[in-house]
């Protein structure tokens, strides 16, 4: 009996002390190295994911990868955030509405001194800062909002890729009669049904102009004859019309990606950095995606895409208190903006958002359609600048199901902007 | 005597006494001042404002559908769960292998985690799904409106009636057989000897069981967030399923009145109906 307990107790040993070796957030004392941790998005591409693992090799830090799940990823990251915990580094959204929901000034560190932003053109003009302080350091292409679509299907039904929201309406009952679904929607992933209706509002908010009326209190969302109201009518149209799938209210994401390669459905409205989601839904075969799948701009009136700054690639540096990792953090800010920056365009095949890096070669040929309509014509989407706008996808459920009217919708959204701009202490309200 | 009994009293109560102040009472009472703040992501100032959260709430058309989908919900999952569970407990309550069997096979998804058998349904009564394939029809079980609601509380009673099947097997094996054999040499037929003898003796599991069923279902979250979000619309979105939306927009002082709405709707539902049931224990 007493030789088991013996061994019992060296086991109980054994495990404390390797518990109590693991607890600890540095490195062994005196190697300057510590162990840094980084909320991420699940949907971190592999490339994006080679970095993390480059930047350990280089400085000899730890990185603790913790994954948010990229299906509900602004509650939860929120959620977390709200429990006063805090990351060395955190991935999330660029727009200043997602930043605002940080507070910014109390919680993360001031970037604007550093070397990557002159080299980014007037990118931090429209996100990752606010009140001319920068506290974002953002490496990816902002995400590309238009609409996928089945090249083979339209060839097949004789159309072309709908470049407004007339011509999208027009196409329906062509499509219909190919036996596809015109559109496909999924409201089981909630947020994707917001899409359409912020593709909408592209023609009307050129220059941001209808972004900042309704955040400078110019403007309400339920005005009479409001640009909002009319992109929700319109999107109601396309439902009541059948261009959506049947089960647009259980549908998930990952079965857009895979309806729309499949020649299931025609168009997907989605953004940019889905592409990989696209890539999984073609069993990885890049082949079948170029041939099958093309991108283009859509709004109410004219060929434009809207694009807002992602999260994928999108850092922030929380203020932890913590000297050493606060310092290895800001390392990990320089090492993605720095030489390596280059290999991980190379490797992503993305486009730069640092001017004097050259875009890659090789680049799939759908991304090659997202920077052909960017390059067209791109309008920040109206909502980034807007605190209080996440309720869009609940109310566009509501819209789906018939519970509510455009009008009602953009008068709840409207409070519900209010709420977030007053708790913001935004000027003039 | 008297005070030696209460001393023991009080030893066998202090866990659940210290568990129940710990980790309910001390927080509740902490946090009840959050559902009257400003408390919100993007300032750091949080300060009092009254019954402002609630106001926004019922402006904005979020409290009044919530109360009444949580109450609806919690009233469906407690009537399926308790007549299934009466039910099997009926039919499985002579202990022998295959009895032992059934009831294993019926406890298990007690074990799984809401979430999980949430995701498991909602790929199974997708449209799509095995459930459609194999009944050879179309429907949106999870996205009709006149359908989620009583299909998610469905779930919710295929998760937890094993446990609920447990209590009544209990309650019914405590039953003296005396008293079954005498009213059946009264001429008492199963279905009176049921009404008249079995059921009011059920009744300590009978509080039981309708209490944990109703007052768990007016916290629901988890089978909900699984399988519809809260949608068709709103309704499936429940108290818990709002608090979590306003939560995730950083308005977290409405978030805690949700919160708050949700402990006052559970002390409102729970402390009558138990004291109701007790009294019907006594008088049966």
């Amino acid at each position: 009996m007493r030789a088991p307990s013996r061994l019992l107790g060296a086991a109980i040993g054994a495990v404390l002390a390797l518990s109590l070796t693991g607890c600890g957030s540095s490195a062994p004392e005196g190697t300057g190295q510590v162990k840094l941790t980084l909320w991420h998005n699940s949907a971190d591409p592999a490339p994006l994911l080679e970095m993390y693992k480059k930047f350990e090799k280089q400085s000899g830090h730890k990185i603790e990868l913790v994954a948010i799940p990229s299906d509900g990823f602004e509650d939860t990251t929120q959620t977390k955030w709200a429990t006063g915990e805090r990351p060395d580094i955190l991935e999330y959204h660029a727009t200043v509405s997602g930043l605002l929901a940080l507070n910014p000034a109390e919680n993360l560190r001031d970037l604007t001194g550093e070397a990557y932003i002159a080299r980014s053109g007037d990118l931090y003009q429209a996100a990752g800062a606010v009140n001319g302080k920068v506290y974002a350091a953002i490496t990816g292409f902002p995400q590309v909002f238009g609409v996928y679509y089945n090249k083979k299907v339209f060839t097949a039904a004789g159309l072309t890729p709908p470049t407004n929201f007339a011509e999208l309406a027009a196409a329906c009952p062509g499509l219909k009669a190919a036996g596809v679904t015109p559109v496909f929607e999924s409201g089981g992933s909630i947020w994707p049904v917001q899409i359409l209706p912020i593709l909408y509002l592209a023609g009307a908010n050129q220059s941001n102009a209808y972004g900042k009326a309704i955040a400078g209190r110019g403007a309400t969302l339920a005005d009479a004859g409001s640009p909002f109201v009319a992109g929700l009518t319109a999107y109601a149209k396309l439902k009541s019309d059948g261009c959506f799938n049947k089960d647009i209210v259980t549908a998930k994401f990952e079965d857009s990606m895979k309806a729309l390669v499949t020649g299931k459905a025609a168009m997907v409205a989605q953004h940019s950095d889905m592409l990989p989601a696209l890539l999984a839904a073609a069993g990885g075969d890049q082949k079948t995606v170029d041939e099958s799948v093309g991108f283009v701009g859509l709004s109410s009136d004219k060929p434009l895409v809207t694009y807002a700054p992602g999260p994928i690639g999108t850092f922030y540096l929380p203020k932890t208190g913590d000297a050493a990792r606060e310092k290895a953090s800001l390392d990990f800010v320089r090492f993605m903006t720095g030489p390596a920056y280059a290999d991980y365009i190379t490797a992503s095949k993305t486009f730069p958002v640092l001017t004097d890096v050259p875009d890659p070669q090789g680049v799939p040929s759908v991304l090659q359609d997202v920077k052909k309509a960017y390059d067209t014509g791109a309008v920040i989407a109206f909502n980034s600048d807007i605190p209080g706008m996440g309720g869009l996808a609940q109310l566009m459920s509501e819209l789906i199901a018939g519970q509510k009217d455009p009008q009602k919708a953009a008068t709840q959204l409207q409070a519900q902007v209010e709420q977030a701009a007053k708790a913001a202490g935004l000027p003039g309200w | 005597m008297v005070i030696r009994n209460r001393a023991a009293w009080l030893l066998w109560a202090l866990p659940a006494i210290v568990l129940v102040a710990v980790f309910f009472v001390a927080p509740f009472l902490l946090n009840v001042r959050f559902a009257f703040s400003s408390w919100t992501s993007f300032r750091a100032e949080i300060t009092w404002n009254g019954l402002e959260n609630f106001r926004t709430l019922i402006d904005q058309d979020l409290l009044a559908n919530a109360v009444t989908v949580t109450v609806l919900y919690a009233i469906l999952c407690m009537a399926i769960q308790n007549t299934v569970s009466l039910s099997l407990a009926l039919a499985l309550q002579r202990t022998s292998r295959i009895n032992t069997v059934f009831r294993s096979a019926f406890f298990l998804p007690t074990l799984i985690s809401p979430l999980a058998a949430g995701y498991i349904w909602r790929g199974l009564l997708a449209p799509d799904g095995a459930v459609n394939t194999s009944l050879g029809i179309e429907w949106a079980w999870l996205g009709e409106p006149s359908t989620a609601l009583v299909v998610v509380a469905f779930i919710d009673a295929w998760k937890w009636s094993g446990l609920i099947t447990l209590v009544y097997i209990a309650g019914l094996n405590s039953i003296p057989k005396s008293l079954l054999e005498s009213a059946t040499v009264d001429g008492a037929g199963p279905w009176t000897r049921f009404r008249r003898v079995v059921f009011p003796m059920l009744a300590p599991a009978l509080t039981f069981n309708v209490a944990v069923t109703l007052v768990g279902a007016l916290s629901a979250y988890d089978v909900i967030a699984a399988t519809t979000g809260g949608g068709p619309g709103d309704h499936t979105r429940a108290l818990n399923v709002v608090m979590r939306q306003q939560w995730g927009q950083g308005f977290f002082g409405s978030a805690s009145a949700l919160g708050f709405t949700v402990t006052l709707l559970v002390i409102a539902t729970a402390v009558p109906l138990v004291w109701w049931l007790r009294r019907r224990e006594v008088a049966g």
